[in-house]
């Protein structure tokens, strides 16, 4: 046999071992479809859903949208947008705000290696909270209305955007820092003049990025009545209202592909 | 810099309006009685019955897994045609790849219990429409992820393929696929990490798994509520931490 | 084997790359194509197995007209040629041995290949190519963990898989060093005589053309202005081809 049959026979045989993953990976999704809250049947009702869905939001009902004529403007989908737009707005700043101090906490390089592992432990068990959860918990406090909203996405966003910020604080270059530290600078000296001027771009971006994600969590925040779309897209969905449900998800498309290039575009001028 | 604080301050202003600041609606003391509720044993249970409850929720949790994997896995397949035709590198006609971009931005800009609410709606109640829902929503995301991936890919050695007379989807499997899987698998777990947070509270809106147990609850059982959040809290607290530890693995 | 009549291209942002080339090469030749950079050398190159395609005139490659070809039939005729990179173009987390298998992807259905089942026979094949251009020892490894050289010779084995009549070489070793460069081109002279296979290669080093080459071609702005034997070469001709003397960087030395 020649030398390559033979280098051929010692070939390690990867392929068995990618075909059993691969098997392993199918039946396992195979056997997430069972179980008894599954009801396969309703899959061949989705035809016809679809073309019901389709239909009746090709009908967008300009009043509802606008929130003119039978419609308050309270009523209307455009009011809802701008509130959520505002508590995604209004509750990212909060957050942002609130995040830098902790960012500087859960650094390592600012704080040290034990505190800013506290630091880093208090984010985390705020950003693993879900926000729904929170909303639900904070609408007692607060009532049901958009301030609880802003609460929310505050809250979650320290989180969020604290260990962000601590990361970027991280990896920025400390040679700024020593120098400011060789002409004898205090620590807020060293802040404003070393950290802040490096920091205050990747601080920006990583907000204007949690800001566009917010918005589409306060679009759905208004399900347990935090304020926003969400409150009349369940109450659509309860009486099944294609309608309103078909203009306030264009709505929804509509605002978050907006704030998506926007936020996109201001992104770009900040590199 | 100075027009970006005036223009915050304004927008900050503005949208101050839609947001009601009465005080005399807080009722901290209400709030406070809330939380002393989910995180103490109701009535006559016990801290051990609070505890041993959380087990009785694990068909629950597991329906939650099941919806984050499944919705995973199927969505971020299905992303795999839809991202390569959005590649500009591979497909070079805007005609096609302008609305595919168009597709997938709008299964990303639809939060995903926005999705859920309807998927309710088409199948009804329970695991499947959360599957459903956790598929498009995975599918929107994995699609753009892939997309960039893609899109920045050495493409040297696809031509090279072309030039011995591979047709362009055998080019792509051979000369392109190598470099763009180990990136997928990493963003297939990461998104896997995401859906398992997001599929514990789609339960809400009536897609099964662990959130539907809140909804059950919430109106005379704080104290399993608090579990179920206590729960909720490790097990995406675990899954967090075997996702970083499997794609550090990775690279 | 390979003629040109009257072949022009004009790209869409109206550079035209070439002007009414007729040229005709025969099977066994190994053609060295010099000349400036943005000359034409490499869209002359390239036109061949239409990688770009002209846009008037005609070129047959064993008698059949290369524009016309268009879908099964273009990759039919590709297959049967291969191509050398000057950035070698193989994919770098991929071991020797994938990479030169890839040369024979042409010869299945799509189907077939999608799920990478080789036969036994492509297996070998690729092997003994790998053999030939002596690096069986580094058919397992990663290509990226390979030298210049090896990677070239690697790109060499994935085309000979193809069994070619022809090779096409865009400057092949314009991105190795002295050492390595003269032994890729030994291969490529190896690869000529042993297996007979055209080769048709645009080289940079104007001396490395004329050592290797049975025949030379001189583009100049789209344009021949030269073809015929190394020897006939003179400073004058080169100077009338590169409109200059020659730069240091364009000749190999030793």
């Amino acid at each position: 046999m020649s030398r390559a049959g033979e280098m051929l026979k010692q070939k390690p045989r990867k392929w068995v071992a990618n075909l059993i993953f691969f098997a392993i990976i199918v039946a396992t999704v195979i056997f997430c479809f069972t179980g008894s809250s599954i009801n396969l049947y309703r899959l061949s009702t989705i035809g016809t859903s679809l073309r019901i869905m389709f239909t009746k939001m090709v009908n967008l009902n300009t009043d509802f949208l606008l929130g003119v004529g039978v419609y308050q403007f309270e009523e209307g989908v455009i009011y809802m947008a701008l509130e959520t737009l505002a508590i995604a707005f209004i509750g990212t700043f909060i957050g942002a705000i609130l995040a830098i101090p902790f960012g500087f906490l859960a650094s390592s390089t600012i704080s040290g290696k034990v505190v800013s592992k506290i630091g880093v432990t208090i984010l985390v068990i705020i950003r693993v909270f879900p926000e729904i959860v929170l909303a639900l918990v904070l609408v007692k406090g607060f009532g049901m209305n958009a301030l609880t909203g802003v609460l929310t996405i505050g809250l979650h966003s320290i989180g969020m955007l604290g260990k962000l910020f601590s990361e970027a604080i991280d990896n920025m270059d400390k040679s700024p820092i020593e120098a400011l530290d060789a002409v004898g600078a205090n620590r807020w000296q060293k802040i404003r003049f070393g950290i802040l001027p490096q920091v205050a771009a990747d601080i920006s971006s990583i907000t204007l990025y949690r800001f566009d994600i917010n918005v589409r969590s306060a679009t759905i925040l208004g399900i347990v009545g935090a304020g926003g779309l969400g409150a009349s897209l369940i109450i659509a969905s309860y009486n099944w209202d294609w309608d309103t449900l078909g203009t306030i998800l264009v709505a929804i498309i509509v605002m978050v592909m907006l704030v998506d290039a926007v936020s996109s575009y201001l992104r770009g001028k900040l590199v | 810099m100075w027009y970006v604080v005036i223009a915050v301050i304004v927008l900050l202003v503005i949208f101050a309006q839609f947001i009601p600041f009465d005080p005399n609606y807080f009722m901290f003391d209400q709030l406070g009685v809330i939380l002393k509720k989910m995180f103490t044993p109701k009535g006559n249970r016990t801290w051990g019955d609070y505890f041993a409850y959380m087990w009785t929720l694990r068909g629950a949790l597991l329906d939650t897994m099941k919806m984050s994997f499944a919705g995973t896995v199927i969505g971020s397949v299905l992303a795999v045609p839809l991202a390569v035709l959005s590649a500009k590198n591979i497909v070079k006609l805007p005609v096609i790849y302008i609305p595919m971009r168009f597709i997938m931005n709008i299964f990303r800009t639809i939060p995903a219990m926005v999705l859920a609410i309807i998927a309710v709606l088409f199948v009804g109640t329970g695991v499947l429409s959360g599957i459903i829902a956790i598929t498009l929503f995975s599918f929107g995301i994995m699609a753009k992820m892939l997309y960039e991936v893609i899109e920045t890919i050495d493409m040297n050695p696809y031509e090279a393929l072309e030039s011995t007379g591979a047709t362009r989807m055998e080019s792509f499997r051979y000369a392109a696929l190598p470099q763009i899987l180990p990136v997928y698998v990493s963003y297939l777990i990461y998104i896997f990490e995401i859906n398992v947070r997001t599929s514990a509270v789609l339960g809400f809106v009536g897609a099964g798994g662990i959130g539907a147990v809140i909804s059950d609850n919430i109106l005379y059982n704080y104290d399993r509520v608090g579990a179920t959040i206590i729960l909720i809290f490790f097990v995406i607290l675990f899954v967090q931490f075997l996702s970083n530890y499997v794609r550090g693995k990775l690279q | 084997m390979i003629k040109f009549v009257d072949v022009s291209k004009t790209y869409p942002n109206g550079v035209q790359a070439l002007k009414d080339i007729n040229l005709e090469i025969y099977d066994g030749e190994f053609v060295g194509i010099i000349g400036l950079s943005g000359a034409g050398k490499s869209t002359l190159l390239r036109s061949v197995n239409k990688m770009i395609p002209i846009t008037s005139g005609q070129l047959y490659v064993d008698n059949v007209e290369v524009s016309s070809l268009k879908g099964k039939k273009l990759r039919m005729m590709r297959r049967g040629i291969g191509m050398i990179f000057q950035s070698f173009n193989l994919v770098k987390r991929m071991s020797a041995f994938n990479n030169v298998l890839t040369g024979r992807v042409a010869y299945y259905s799509a189907a077939r290949s999608i799920f990478g089942f080789f036969p036994e026979y492509d297996k070998v094949l690729a092997l003994e190519a790998l053999d030939t251009m002596g690096i069986l020892d580094k058919a397992f490894t990663r290509a990226d963990q390979l030298s210049g050289g090896q990677q070239q010779r690697v790109a060499l084995a994935r085309a000979l898989t193809q069994k070619p009549r022809l090779i096409l070489a865009d400057e092949p070793v314009a991105s190795l060093d002295p050492i390595t460069t003269l032994q890729v081109m030994d291969d490529f002279a190896r690869i000529n005589k042993e297996f007979g296979i055209t080769v048709i290669a645009n080289m940079h080093h104007v001396d490395l053309a004329l050592k290797y080459s049975t025949r030379i071609i001189g583009i100049k702005e789209g344009q021949v202005v030269f073809d015929g034997l190394p020897k006939e070469i003179s400073d004058d001709i080169l100077i009338q081809i590169y409109g200059r003397s020659l730069r240091h960087d364009e000749v190999l030395g030793e």
